[in-house]
């Protein structure tokens, strides 16, 4: 099959060489399922499954020495990039707030540029668009979904799918799944239902909305439970699954009582109708802001003997899980780094909160920090070593929580201590950290890229690319950025070339191995 | 000040050059001043607006609002910041004079009663416009701190400010230590103010976040502080109440003094640096990442080098605080903070 795509791209290459190579793949049909063509990157995690694994092999640990600097795209931004660029037929399609950028991936020149100043709603981050059949999907701060045409940027249709003064906003990628695009909202700072909606691909209409939790007002319930980031999905279930934020108000559990479902949970969803089809609580009656957002990774594979379709997730209260996503029973539930609030796990897996560590008057110790263990950076999982492998945050906090800061939006406060970078490679059969690579204090904002050449890509404290070998975590390749990295590393193959895809800053990097002299010094 | 680095990055990376009109200058007649305000205008649109608005009034929170730049600048001080640029902002050193005088008079000359309490029955609401226009860039547009400002709400001299002198005498005089500007408002502005900052420092704030009072963190025993201080603790084995600790509470107090405690970020950490070689270099650390190490040595002059030419080792006190993260229990935490507020 390889052979005949690089074969079929050579040739219609040569027939239109000189024109503008992207022309020949417009035909192609954006990954609908988790098997996509290796050389694109369609889709927010590459594709569906959230595995953020590239089967492109032309770099390899032998000669990731010799990476260098393509070209670099500069946004002349003050806000930092944190999108991941999608790859499609090739041209890149990238954001920060109120702006999308498509460039030509194999020189770096922009096609166009769209920019849409808002002044409302947060301007947190934004992470990227969604394509489906030649339409782009990008979410604004206020809450609109804008459709526009891939090939110029002109806009087709805008809807709201939020209301941004009552205090949600939209910064997530959207997924594009057939004819739905799914969209999720932030919002925790005002007492607001979560949920997550599915738009028609085609006319912006509204198909169905599924609510994290009961309405504003319901007595003893929760509210939150925020979709900001991109879920997963499996083609043969037909399930979309979805990490949902923590319950508001945020550091105060007083007027919510119990699990406060389906906050701080994942979800698996019919993807037609929305339905819930099993939820599973993460961070059961949370009072520390660690939305369980995080990426829910598929993996088909074996589990103690035998074959599982499992759901994985490095959370941020501190806790891996493995969950069989078939029902959304768990399978494994370990700590991948220091944890002090809970009381151990139930027999279901779920951690249980200890209440002596809710936010208090006079402050409680809490480990991890807000920030949490790991956040929106993406993790990776590696098939062939097994190894999920996540930028870690092993931190201290002290957290505050009194009468006089009421039941609304964040009602407490909170102040990091300490905190540092560790990339852990972890065993998803026992949890147990196979290698560790400390990336610097504070910490580090990069997601995690594998490949099938044995490679991890991912960025230090300090903003160096860093290219890791597998299997031991040792460092094989690095480059300084300018600036710390604060979006999760992709790849793609153009013209035979394989490229790294990083950004810092408003910056945009991508690296490869050199044209000419390569083979030479290689050889040498 | 920080409010105006960013101006205009944008139009000169998307290629704008000051373009040259050939009008020679003359004494301002009416038609010539219509026709200067024109050029301001245009001028603006050129180059400003593209970052702080077609109308000047900023894109928050990237860009700062201009509406009332002259409340806080001179049309020197205006003139002179667009000349040399200031932080990200790039210096249009090059603008023509006649170009630059009315963009000048451009920016100065806004409609400054608009939005204050001529045009508004609700003194606190044309207090709130003022200090959206004016003050929300930094404090936050419900005055409770931004990324370069702080929480006015919670702030010691807001909430003992019974008349508005002493909000007034920072609004008038700036705090040029901390980059606070000096503004220019009439007194019926700055009482406006005033009362907008006291209604949402005694307003029950929705959804922000909250902070700690020095009253709560009150909870624990002196004596136990002072015997986890001495004893189990370990803090004794590099601090004393007599020595470096001595006066403490009198330079820190309330969450500072607990954060202090608990992790003093500013700490510092000593490296020797052994050279192929053999000679060493000692400092202080100044940067560490995988492949570089850097020292500022006792002239404070700084030195790097690739680690893997050199061995070092790195003296870091403050590590102690780390390990003891796991080994507190809370009320360790509230004993100690107890026992380390006697220490004035």
């Amino acid at each position: 099959m390889k052979f005949w795509k690089h074969a079929l791209a050579f040739a219609t290459t040569a027939l239109f060489s000189g024109f503008c190579h992207f022309l020949i793949a417009q035909n192609h049909q954006p990954a609908n399922t988790t098997q996509r063509s290796p050389e694109n990157w369609p889709t927010y995690h590459g594709d569906y499954s959230g595995r953020r694994h590239s089967q492109l092999t032309q770099i390899t640990p032998q000669n990731v020495a010799y990476l260098t600097l393509a070209w670099a795209f500069q946004t002349n931004q003050t806000a930092a990039i944190k999108s991941t660029p999608l790859l499609v037929d090739g041209i890149l399609y990238f954001t920060v707030p109120d702006n999308i950028w498509a460039v030509d991936a194999l020189s770096g020149h922009m096609l166009w540029h769209y920019n849409k100043p808002t002044s409302d709603g947060d301007h947190i981050g934004q992470r990227g668009v969604a394509i489906n059949k030649g339409w782009l999907y990008f979410l604004t701060p206020n809450c609109h979904l804008i459709s526009l045409n891939a090939k110029d940027g002109t806009v087709r249709w805008d809807v709201t799918v939020c209301d941004v003064k009552k205090g949600y906003w939209t910064t997530m990628a959207p997924l594009a799944v057939g004819n739905h695009v799914i969209v999720g909202v932030g919002g925790d700072m005002d007492n607001l239902a979560g949920y997550l909606r599915s738009v028609d691909s085609e006319t912006g209409a509204e198909q169905w909305q599924w609510d994290s939790t009961p309405p504003t007002g319901t007595p003893n319930s929760t509210t939150g439970g925020m979709t900001w980031m991109t879920g997963t999905y499996d083609p043969e279930l037909n399930l979309l699954y979805w990490g949902t934020g923590n319950p508001t108000p945020v550091l105060s559990g007083k007027t919510r009582p119990g699990d406060n479902l389906y906050t701080c949970s994942i979800v698996a969803l019919d993807l037609d109708t929305g339905k819930l089809v099993w939820g599973y609580s993460v961070s059961p009656h949370d009072t520390h802001d660690w939305d369980a957002v995080e990426t829910p990774v598929l993996v088909d594979g074996d589990f103690h003997g035998q074959p599982r379709k499992m759901l994985m997730q490095a959370s941020r209260n501190g806790y891996f899980f493995v969950l069989d996503r078939t029902n959304g029973k768990n399978l494994l539930t370990t700590q991948f780094g220091p944890v002090n609030w809970s009381l151990g796990v139930d027999k279901d897996g779920h951690p249980i909160p200890n209440p002596a560590k809710e936010p208090a008057p006079d402050g409680r110790l809490i480990a991890p920090d807000e920030g949490g263990l790991t956040n929106f950076r993406a993790p990776s999982f590696d098939p062939k070593t097994g190894l999920f492998i996540v930028n870690a945050h092993p931190s201290y906090s002290i957290y505050f929580a009194k009468p006089a800061d009421g039941y609304y939006g964040w009602a407490g406060a909170d102040y990091g201590l300490w905190g540092k970078g560790v990339i852990e490679a972890i065993d998803y059969q026992t949890g147990k950290l196979r290698w560790t690579h400390e990336v610097g204090q504070g910490g580090s904002g990069a997601g995690v890229l594998t490949t099938d050449s044995g490679l991890t890509f991912t960025g230090d404290a300090h903003g160096n690319v860093l290219a890791l070998d597998t299997s031991n975590g040792k460092t094989l390749w690095h480059a300084g950025m300018g600036a710390p990295m604060f979006s999760s590393p992709s790849t793609y193959e153009l013209d035979g070339r394989q490229y790294l895809m990083t950004s810092s800053g408003g910056v945009l990097f991508a690296w490869a191995l050199p044209e000419t002299g390569y083979k030479l010094v290689s050889t040498h | 000040m920080k409010r105006f680095h960013i101006l205009a990055f944008l139009a000169v990376t998307v290629g704008f050059v000051p373009t040259f009109h050939n009008v020679g200058w003359c004494q301002a007649t009416a038609s010539e001043q219509a026709h200067s305000n024109s050029m301001g205008a245009q001028s603006y649109a050129q180059h400003c607006a593209i970052c702080h608005g077609d109308q000047k009034q900023g894109i928050l929170p990237g860009f700062p609002p201009l509406l009332d730049v002259s409340r806080q600048l001179t049309q020197q001080q205006i003139e002179n910041l667009v000349r040399t640029g200031k932080g990200r902002m790039p210096a249009f050193s090059k603008l023509p004079q006649e170009e630059m005088t009315s963009l000048v008079r451009f920016l100065a000359t806004d409609d400054l009663t608009a939005g204050t309490s001529m045009g508004s029955s609700n003194v606190a609401e044309a207090g709130n416009h003022l200090f959206q226009r004016n003050c929300a860039f930094c404090h936050g547009r419900d005055a409770a701190g931004g990324e370069s400002g702080p929480d006015l709400t919670r702030s010691k001299l807001v909430l003992s400010d019974t008349n508005g002198s002493k909000v007034e005498d920072v609004v008038r005089n700036g705090r040029p230590e901390k980059k606070m500007p000096a503004f220019n408002f009439s007194n019926e502005e700055i009482h406006s103010l005033f009362l907008y900052i006291r209604h949402q420092a005694t307003s029950s704030r929705p959804g922000g976040r909250r902070g700690v009072d020095v009253s709560d963190l009150q909870t624990g025993n002196v004596d136990a502080g002072k015997q986890y201080f001495n004893g189990v603790g370990g803090c004794a084995k590099c601090h004393s109440a007599t020595g470096d600790l001595a006066g403490i509470a009198s330079r820190f107090e309330g969450l500072q003094l607990e954060e202090q405690m608990l992790y003093p970020r500013n700490a510092k950490s000593k490296v020797t640096v052994t050279l192929a070689k053999g000679q060493t270099v000692t400092g202080l650390l100044a940067y560490r990442d995988e492949f570089t190490i850097g020292l500022r040595d006792v002239d404070g002059v700084y030195h790097s080098w690739p680690v893997s030419r050199i061995r070092y080792t790195i003296d870091s006190p403050v590590d102690a605080h780390v390990e003891q993260f796991s080994k507190y229990t809370d009320e360790d935490i509230h004993n100690l903070m107890a026992y380390l507020q006697t220490l004035r």
